[in-house]
């Protein structure tokens, strides 16, 4: 890695993704995001290992207990226990599991959704453009956290229809940004030259124009990415997302809300958690942006 | 100018039509509406009473067109729950919302924009770093949080602000600081860029030959012309302030659409939510129509292409 960080082979007789990779490297900011957000993943990951307690089981005769750094906490325990006396550090491991699938699943539906919505309307162009843009508009009328909560709370909260919800609607971003990343394309002379050879359209589209447009997409997405975790936190905390015995940063702020007076670290765990996890997202999508576009190319 | 005004106007209109279909079909297809009303422990025959009663045996297209009939005439129907006209509830909680909504969008003005303008006149200084962790720390603080927070400390630590409720204008503090700070980060982005870019502008120059003093320079000639995308930017981001006053509303038990909302949904009240989806949609819908109109006002190429 660091052989490849100091050759110095130029920049221009390599291909676009490994300039990229390349300046990536060299970002102070992709670093310390991609760091912090290995480390919540393994974390994720490696919960079941890593958790001294089953986050569900409950202990009346141990409930709130501090946290280590104060006086009466106990190692056992080492970020506290909540009101039901479950141990907080295994919830808040068990709990990025859910933020992180969440925000992967939804990013993965609305991602297509919307590539296939902006490419579309970027590469015909005409009426395509016009009705993309009409389902754009309608999209963002309709206001997200809402939607979601009616939605699932009529039909009954399940992590499948939460995915299947928050991904049916953000997808408006995605179609946005690839829509203008595809007209940029569309009219350049390489995909004029692929139609004049006889290139099939699917093959324009996906050998010419998807290639191209993967940094845009790539920072949308991380975007995205963040935005469902701290929606599916919202709908959590107001009681209508992950459902107990299922464990969720923003159940875990909910069912704290009542300590704020007296025992407000309940609230700072998972918040602090919630926060890292999304500022990590957002280093590392601010410095896929700086690596990607073309006037970071300069 | 007239025809992009019809155009743009025919265009909110559909926006709202569709969206109000699709308000009725996610509180119709999402459940039984009449098993949500009869509760638990009914009976089947209760439950196809009030089928009957409400009329939920019809089929979908006739009791569309009957609510949005209605609707059309001012009326939102009833609530099944508060035994009281969706209309008149509506009306008792709309201000409350309204109220928030503008004292969010006050708050997000007056710090964004002079520090946009800091930021732009003194690049890469102090004030720009501070101007950019304010948007970088928006983006990761969830809503919610940043709400508790400004509870824990101005509500329970120094106890100068009521937590919870909406008698007083004191009530209004928090849940105003808490929405608009998430308007900021934009408007904020947008300041600047178009500060930046005037700054360099040609009758700025003059002005600054001319001998005017600095402020009259940024104020006149510089801010006045800057301004004009973050107003229409304003407007888009008040919608979008209703539509998110759900979970700021709720937190501090203020009692507007959003709350409402939340309780609503808890009981199943459908005609109440069907109607609050329709009215958060189209007050965006209208305010995004009036930032498109302002614009175009205000930049001749928009409404001739």
């Amino acid at each position: 890695m660091s052989s490849m960080v100091t050759s110095s082979a130029p920049e221009t007789s390599m291909s676009p993704s490994r300039v990229a990779l390349r300046r990536a490297l060299r970002n102070g900011s992709f670093w310390a995001g991609g760091i912090i957000l290995a480390l919540i993943v393994l974390a994720a990951i490696f919960a079941p290992l890593l958790s001294p307690h089953d986050p569900a089981a409950q202990n009346l005769d141990a409930r709130f207990i501090p946290p280590v750094w104060s006086d009466n906490g106990t190692w056992t325990h080492p970020l506290g226990t909540d009101n039901l006396g479950r141990d907080y550090l295994s919830r808040l491991l068990y709990g990025a599991r859910i933020s992180l699938m969440i925000g992967m699943f939804t990013v993965l539906i609305s991602g297509t959704i919307g590539t296939v919505l902006g490419v579309a309307a970027g590469y015909w162009g005409g009426r395509v453009d016009l009705v993309v843009n009409f389902l754009i508009t309608i999209r963002l009328t309709l206001p997200v956290v809402l939607v979601a909560l009616v939605v699932v709370a009529l039909i009954g909260s399940s992590l499948t229809l939460l995915v299947l919800v928050i991904g049916l609607l953000l997808w408006d971003r995605f179609a946005i940004v690839m829509r203008s990343a595809t007209q940029q394309l569309a009219t350049r002379e390489y995909i004029t030259s692929a139609r004049t050879i006889g290139s099939s359209t699917p093959r324009i589209l996906f050998r010419e124009i998807l290639p191209n447009i993967t940094g845009p997409l790539i920072v949308v997405a991380s975007i995205e990415l963040a935005h469902a975790i701290l929606l599916e936190a919202a709908l959590s905390f107001l009681g209508l997302g992950v459902q107990p015995p299922r464990v969720s940063w923003g159940l875990m702020v909910a069912e704290a809300k009542p300590q704020l007076m007296f025992r407000p670290w309940m609230i700072m765990v998972p918040g602090v958690a919630l926060m890292l996890l999304v500022f990590a997202i957002n280093l590392v999508g601010d410095a896929l942006r700086d690596v990607t576009t073309p006037e970071g190319r300069a | 100018m007239f025809p992009y005004i019809a155009k743009r106007l025919a265009l909110t209109l559909l926006v709202v039509f569709i969206t109000s279909i699709i308000a009725f079909l996610l509180v119709h297809l999402s459940g039984d509406p009449a098993t949500a009303i009869a509760g638990e422990g009914a009976t089947e025959r209760d439950i196809a009473a009030i089928r009957e009663l409400y009329g939920y045996n019809r089929p979908l297209m006739v009791q569309y067109l009957d609510w949005i009939g209605r609707v059309m005439q001012g009326e939102f129907g009833r609530s099944h729950y508060l035994r009281m006209d969706v209309g008149t509830i509506l009306a008792q909680h709309i201000p409350v919302t309204a109220t928030l909504g503008l004292l969010a969008l006050g708050f997000a003005l007056l710090l964004s924009i002079p520090l946009g303008v800091i930021a732009a006149l003194r690049p890469n200084t102090l004030i720009d770093r501070i101007a950019l962790w304010i948007a970088v720390a928006g983006q990761a603080l969830p809503s919610f949080l940043f709400a508790l927070g400004l509870m824990y400390v101005l509500g329970v630590h120094y106890r100068v602000l009521p937590i919870s409720g909406g008698t007083t204008w004191a009530h209004f503090v928090m849940p105003s600081i808490a929405l608009g700070y998430y308007a900021t980060p934009a408007i904020m982005r947008l300041t600047r860029s178009g500060m930046m870019d005037v700054m360099q502008s040609d009758h700025v120059r003059t002005a600054r030959a001319y001998g005017l003093s600095p402020w009259r320079v940024v104020i006149r000639h510089g801010l006045r012309h800057a301004i004009i995308p973050v107003v229409s930017l304003a407007a888009v981001q008040l919608g979008f302030m209703l539509g998110g006053s759900i979970v700021i509303e709720t937190i501090f038990s203020l009692n507007g659409l959003g709350y409402l909302a939340w309780e609503s949904i808890q009981r199943s009240d459908i005609e109440v939510i069907q109607a609050i989806l329709l009215v958060i949609a189209a007050a965006y819908a209208v305010l995004t129509l009036l930032a498109d109109l302002l614009n175009a006002a205000l930049d001749p190429r928009i409404r001739i292409s």
